[in-house]
């Protein structure tokens, strides 16, 4: 009765993503290209069925479920080394392969045409689990296919499987260089309210900071996707690491994200990893200790989202939970030690509406990848300048909306069909009612928030169906 | 001229010698004698002939000569001390040399001999002359048993000394008739030294001679009192009998030791001890048989006049006895001492005595000794070597009982503090005690021969060969290093075993991991599935529904791949129950700890594992509780984000309780998360590297079961479990129940306002069709619209009521936990006896609750 979890890579960089990521647990579990257990992996302790399932012959199946509008990754998905891993009934093309044209309309369209071929694939997967937690979906945010269909796919796993769990590994667009994207604000607009009132969890990954790590911390001059990827699936592999090495504490999904995630609302994480390495790359070997993992990933310039606050913002910016996932050969005795040394030097701030705490999970590291670095750490944390973030992508959109640019593409859609850009504004609403809790969060009055401005909870108000109130619309 | 003068000196040193000798008289008041009185005239006048005469002595002139003869002489009578005067004296005589000193010394001393030998044989020829009287004066006072004979007869008298009648007073007559009667007596028993010598010899055998016997009253071989013997040789046959008195006793005891042989009390010990004496005794008879033979021999005489005797006089039998006196003395006082004592006892009381300076005694009991504890260290031997206890007669320091096989380490042997001799220190005894105990509990618990091999090895190590007495008294060393090589391999051989054969530290891990719910994955499905059990009544739970479950959890967890004999071992257990008690009050999960592992994992030792369970699992129940009331308001839940459009007073209450909701949700997952972690890394994984260490060290199976015990103790400790922090337990038991409380609480409250949420959808979708028709055609009345909101208003009322109820209580639950909580804090630094800094520390990371009270 392991407590399988089903990832959905959906759309270009879903899928590449979703590929580092299975390529690390394949060879942190020792399972080979084509899904066959390594001879040398019969150290047991690790928990292949979270993630995996077996075949009549043995062999490792991960339960991805590997979509796409268009076919170029997914077809150099099946010819690459890896073919033999997936399970072909669970990759979907669509029939047309003509992608979504980086329009969320479009996704989001197609992906209720093709609801039914989907959810079918899900349902398989789901009913083939014996105590299914929940659903990873892997997406950028940014394009039509993973941030059109993906907000669909998460209204409908909201609805159909509303008692499991929804994590959503999104990448957010680079802001730094102008994108071959333009519309990218309308899409991210649009999915960021799918992922805030559709998912449990958002592990927020951001390519701006992607780009800026693999720049300045690893050196890179120009960093490919692949690399940016492989941070991706470094950042992805270790999250689940406490699931995968099942220890005294956090082995499971919902026991992870509880913690970390204690006002719904607020539930975009932040991640950190440190020491960071990319495959061929040949860094300098550091010692590492618990107390120096620790601290460096408290460390701005360690955390893959970039800060748009401005220095007063940052300051007043808090922790709401932060949970460092330590590997490797660790004494238990240090956690404490480096504890009180943050705590001393006064490294983090908390919220002071409630207490908090870093919380600090040891997890074994696989004994197949051999890694240069003693100690490794993943910090996930739920911080209030995530805030920016959004505020960020808000101006973009509204920058653009007053020029009413593009949206013609959109219109071509049912759901903006008349001209009707509720959507739009609603979205706009939410995301900054999602602004303002997290602001929120940075005063200890938290608890009366919101009660005392009865005009605030307008803003705040969120409507699902889309419907509008009739007394509002006259 | 100056011839003349010396001869007046001399004439006048003689008058004045006669006239001493006369006066020395003291019975016979001669106030003065008189110079002219005859008597004086008659002794002037023969001590003058006898000095004008010119008789030579019959011997060399040598003084060292003649003062030997004198003082054997005197020793012989028995006068030691008077010769031991005498030798004093002469010493210093001789020692004048020069102007104004005597030059014929020689001629004093025989002068002297010749003198006291002349009163000897006047006495015997009961001719007393002159100067003899002050013989007779000497010998009434011999002994007080003849003075009750003497006053007896003191009105017998009528013969008459002649002699000493020097006055005619009637009571000097009396008394020298006295003395007459007492001097006939004697001569009538007169015997001969060399008689008294024969039968000091048979007494000296414990055998009555004539003349000495045993006297039970005196308890000790006395001359018979109408002996007429001098009294030095009275003192002298008393003192010489002592052998014969300590013979007897020591004989004694041997052959009781041996008469009462199969008895239980006597014991090999005291046979060897036995053994010993008798063999002493051997030497000891074959002295007396030389005496006995030289007894009959006359002595080579020095001189052909002095009066001979035997080869052996009783003096010289004084000599001759020195040594085995000494000897003798020793045996008694040790059979005296062991009269009680039994095996190493008795070694360890004979060895007090070997603690002597003087090396002929040292040396005896040396070789005594080396008898007695042969069989001790055969004993040693054989336990260290092969775990034998060869010991009928429960002599031994180790004293084994029958025990179960889970005790046999703990209480199937032990020391004998009585049985313990001194010789052998505690340390070592310790580790005598404990090779020999893990050969038997690798013999009888462990089922493994191996350690043969590594006695073996041992003995060839230490130099010894294990053949039966291969060790002896003395050679402490030698056992010391025996029992050192032993106790080494054997030590590291039981723990070989029991770490490789008998795994014992994966058992442990398998105990840290199910029983300290170190595998998650394993107690998170157990708690999944049994959780609905365990919610009913205590009495209708089935154990073995329960152990079904407890297998399906086995095999959908990680636990699977372990060892299957480990899993075997996991049992579910059902505490005793009262009634009211749920299934949670009394499940538990066992660890069967099967033989030899059961010396460590003792049954109390698993009823505080199992209080940690107890804990452990409350808290993983109060953690899962958490979670799963998470999980209704997990984010995408339909109430976090949507409450389709009811009125803001609705709107605000509902955010309000949902928030209050979350953030005492937030406080106890804190609570419950960092308690957590706390018992995670402070408690069990600190506890365990500490163990794992201490097991890395551990040199005996001791070592091994003080590190576990310090393991465990640790954990109970630190786990608030221990005695002196039973408040803290117990409010921590408070707190937990209310977060139970809090749970069901939220749960009522979600689905409460998942019911009404969908009643106002339901109602709102109708009035959307309703709206919608009503925006199309824009004619019709709104009256069924109306109806629809009198419908709404009602269920925002209900709602209103509900969150207002549901808000109170969650307020009350809120109040009550942080009363709760405070007063678990404040306790935490007031605990002395454990450190709780760190839960304080962690529960307090951000500085919330010292900032909501800061007196803490």
């Amino acid at each position: 009765m392991p407590r399988e979890i089903i990832t959905l890579q959906v759309g270009q960089c879903g899928n590449q993503i979703g590929m580092e990521f299975w390529k690390q647990l394949c060879l942190e579990h020792g399972i080979n290209k084509d899904g066959i257990l390594e001879d040398f992996a019969t150290q047991g302790g690790d928990r292949k069925d979270v993630f995996f399932y077996q075949a009549d012959d043995q062999h490792y199946i991960p339960r991805a479920l590997l979509i796409d509008l268009e076919p170029r990754v997914i077809n150099g998905i099946q010819n690459s080394e890896y073919r033999n891993l997936y399970n072909h009934e669970n990759i979907f093309v669509s029939d047309h392969g003509g992608g979504a044209g980086n329009n969320w309309a479009s996704g989001y369209h197609q992906g209720k045409g093709v609801e039914e071929d989907i959810m079918d694939m899900i349902d398989r997967e789901a009913d083939g689990s014996d105590s299914l937690e929940g659903f990873v979906l892997c997406h950028s945010i940014a394009g039509g296919t993973g941030s059109g269909m993906g907000s669909y796919l998460l209204e409908t796993l909201n609805d159909r499987y509303s008692k499991k769990l929804v994590q959503t590994y999104s990448v957010f667009p680079n802001q730094m260089e102008t994108s071959d994207v333009v519309v990218q604000p309308y899409n991210s607009l649009l999915t960021l309210k799918r992922l805030t009132l559709n998912a449990d969890c958002v592990v927020v990954l951001d390519n701006t900071a992607l780009n800026r790590i693999a720049v300045e911390r690893l050196h890179l001059s120009t960093p490919t996707f692949a690399q940016t990827n492989s941070l991706v699936s470094t950042v992805m592999s270790a999250s689940t690491t406490t699931l995968r090495y099942p220890g005294y504490m956090n082995n499971d999904l919902v026991g992870l994200l509880a913690s970390l995630i204690p006002t719904p609302r607020c539930h975009f994480l932040m991640t950190g990893y440190t020491p960071l390495t990319v495959e061929r790359q040949a860094n300098v070997i550091r010692k590492t200790t618990v107390l120096d993992v620790m601290r460096r990933l408290l460390q701005t310039k360690n955390i893959m989202v970039s800060s748009y606050a401005r220095t007063k913002e940052a300051s007043q910016a808090k922790y709401i939970s932060i949970l460092n996932i330590i590997q490797g050969e660790v004494d238990p005795t240090q956690v404490h030690e480096s504890l009180q040394r943050i705590r001393e030097r006064k490294l983090v701030n908390f919220i002071e509406w409630g207490p908090a705490s870093i919380q600090v999970a040891l997890s074994r590291k696989s004994p197949y990848v051999q890694t240069a670095h003693r100690v490794s750490g993943l910090m996930l944390a739920s911080h209030t300048s995530i805030r920016h973030l959004f505020s960020k992508c808000l101006s973009q959109y509204e920058k653009l909306r007053k020029k009413q640019a593009f949206l013609d593409n959109y219109r071509k859609f049912p759901m903006f069909a008349d001209n009707d850009l509720s959507e739009f504004d609603e979205s706009r609403d939410i995301i900054e009612s999602l602004v303002d809790e997290y602001k929120a969060c940075e005063s200890p009055d938290y608890i009366k928030w919101g009660m005392e401005d009865p005009n605030n909870l307008l803003t705040e108000e969120g409507n699902a169906k889309g419907t509008a109130d009739p007394k509002l619309a006259i | 001229m100056e011839e003349e003068e010396d001869q007046q000196t001399i004439l006048d040193l003689v008058k004045e010698l006669v006239n001493r000798l006369l006066s020395q008289n003291p019975k016979p008041p001669i106030s003065n004698p008189s110079p002219n009185s005859p008597d004086f005239q008659n002794s002037l006048r023969y001590a003058i002939r006898i000095l004008s005469s010119r008789l030579t002595p019959s011997i060399a002139p040598d003084a060292a000569a003649i003062s030997e003869s004198i003082k054997r002489g005197l020793a012989t009578r028995g006068k030691s001390s008077q010769a031991l005067t005498f030798s004093e004296l002469y010493n210093k005589f001789a020692s004048k040399t020069g102007s104004g000193s005597i030059d014929n010394k020689w001629a004093v001393l025989y002068l002297l001999k010749i003198i006291s030998e002349d009163k000897k044989t006047a006495q015997n020829a009961s001719n007393p002359s002159l100067f003899l009287s002050n013989m007779g004066l000497n010998e009434l006072d011999l002994s007080n048993e003849s003075r009750v004979l003497r006053n007896s007869k003191r009105g017998d008298k009528g013969h008459d000394n002649g002699v000493l009648v020097v006055t005619k007073d009637p009571e000097n007559l009396r008394e020298i008739a006295f003395r007459e009667f007492v001097n006939l007596i004697k001569e009538e028993n007169e015997v001969s030294e060399e008689v008294l010598v024969r039968d000091v010899l048979y007494a000296c055998q414990g055998i009555d001679g004539k003349y000495v016997k045993f006297d039970a009253n005196v308890d000790g071989y006395v001359l018979l009192d109408s002996i007429k013997v001098p009294r030095g040789t009275r003192v002298m046959v008393r003192k010489l009998c002592e052998l014969g008195w300590l013979f007897r006793k020591v004989k004694g005891y041997i052959s009781e030791s041996m008469d009462r042989f199969p008895d239980e009390d006597v014991g090999t010990v005291r046979q060897a001890f036995c053994a010993a004496l008798q063999n002493e005794l051997l030497d000891y008879y074959k002295l007396l048989a030389v005496l006995e033979v030289q007894a009959m021999n006359p002595i080579p005489l020095v001189s052909e006049t002095a009066s001979s005797g035997n080869y052996l006089s009783l003096r010289r039998l004084l000599v001759w006895f020195t040594e085995p006196i000494v000897k003798m003395r020793l045996m008694a006082v040790l059979v005296d001492k062991c009269r009680v004592l039994r095996g190493g006892a008795m070694a360890g009381a004979i060895h007090l005595h070997a603690q002597h300076g003087d090396p002929l005694v040292n040396e005896f009991m040396r070789s005594l000794l080396l008898c007695v504890c042969s069989p001790l260290f055969e004993m040693v031997r054989s336990w260290v070597l092969e775990g034998q206890l060869e010991d009928i007669f429960a002599e031994f320091f180790v004293v084994g009982q029958p025990v179960k096989a889970e005790s046999l380490w703990r209480e199937g042997y032990r020391l004998h503090a009585g049985m313990l001799p001194s010789f052998i220190s505690q340390p070592l005894a310790q580790r005598i005690l404990r090779t020999g105990k893990s050969i038997n509990f690798l013999r009888a618990c462990c089922d493994d021969h191996g350690w043969a091999d590594a006695t073996t090895e041992a003995a060839a190590a230490a130099g010894t060969t294990t053949r039966r007495g291969s060790l002896g008294y003395g050679e402490t060393d030698a056992l010391e290093t025996l029992v050192v090589e032993a106790a080494k391999r054997i030590d590291k051989h039981l723990l070989d075993v029991m770490y490789t054969r008998y795994k014992f530290k994966e058992h442990c891990l398998a105990i840290k991991r199910y029983l300290l719910l170190g595998q998650g994955d394993f107690v998170q499905y157990l708690m999944d599935i049994v959780g609905k059990e365990l919610s009913e009544p205590a009495n209708t739970i089935s154990s073995f529904q329960l152990a079904g479950l407890l297998e399906s959890s086995i095999r959908s967890s990680n636990a699977q791949y372990d060892d299957r004999d480990i899993l075997d071992r996991l049992r579910v257990k059902m505490m005793p129950h009262g009634t009211g008690d749920r299934g949670w009050d009394v499940f538990s999960l066992e660890y069967d700890a099967r033989v030899p592992l059961d010396t460590v994992f003792t049954e109390s030792v698993m009823a505080r594992y199992l209080r940690i369970f107890n804990f452990l699992w409350k808290l993983r129940r109060v953690e899962h509780a958490l979670i799963g009331a998470w999980k209704t308001m997990k984010p995408n839940c339909i109430t976090s984000h949507s409450f389709t459009k009811p009125q803001h007073a609705v709107k605000l209450q509902l955010l309000s309780t949902l928030r209050r909701c979350q953030v005492l949700w937030n406080q106890m997952n804190h609570f419950i998360t960092n308690l957590q972690y706390y018992i995670m890394f402070e408690v069990l994984e600190v506890s365990w590297s500490n163990f794992s260490n201490e097991m890395e060290v551990a040199r005996d199976l001791d070592d091994l079961l003080a590190a576990h015990d310090k393991y465990l103790h640790s954990i109970v400790e630190k786990s608030l479990l221990g005695e002196r922090s039973q408040s803290l337990y117990k409010s921590l038991f408070v707190l937990f129940d209310l977060i139970l409380r809090f749970r069901s609480h939220a749960d009522r409250l979600y689905e409460g306002i998942y019911e009404l949420q969908a009643r106002t959808r339901a109602s709102s979708l109708s009035s959307r069709d309703k709206n919608r028709s009503w925006r199309q055609t824009r004619n019709k009345t709104s009256e069924p619209g109306s109806c629809l909101n009198d419908g709404r208003k009602a269920l925002e009322e209900h709602a209103g009521e509900f969150l207002q109820n549901m808000g109170q209580e969650l307020e009350a639950i809120s109040k009550e936990y942080t009363v709760l909580l405070e007063g678990f804090l404040s306790q935490l630094p007031m605990q002395q006896h454990v450190d709780l800094k760190f839960l304080f520390f962690r529960l307090d990371f951000a500085g919330f609750y010292s900032q909501l009270c800061p007196g803490t």
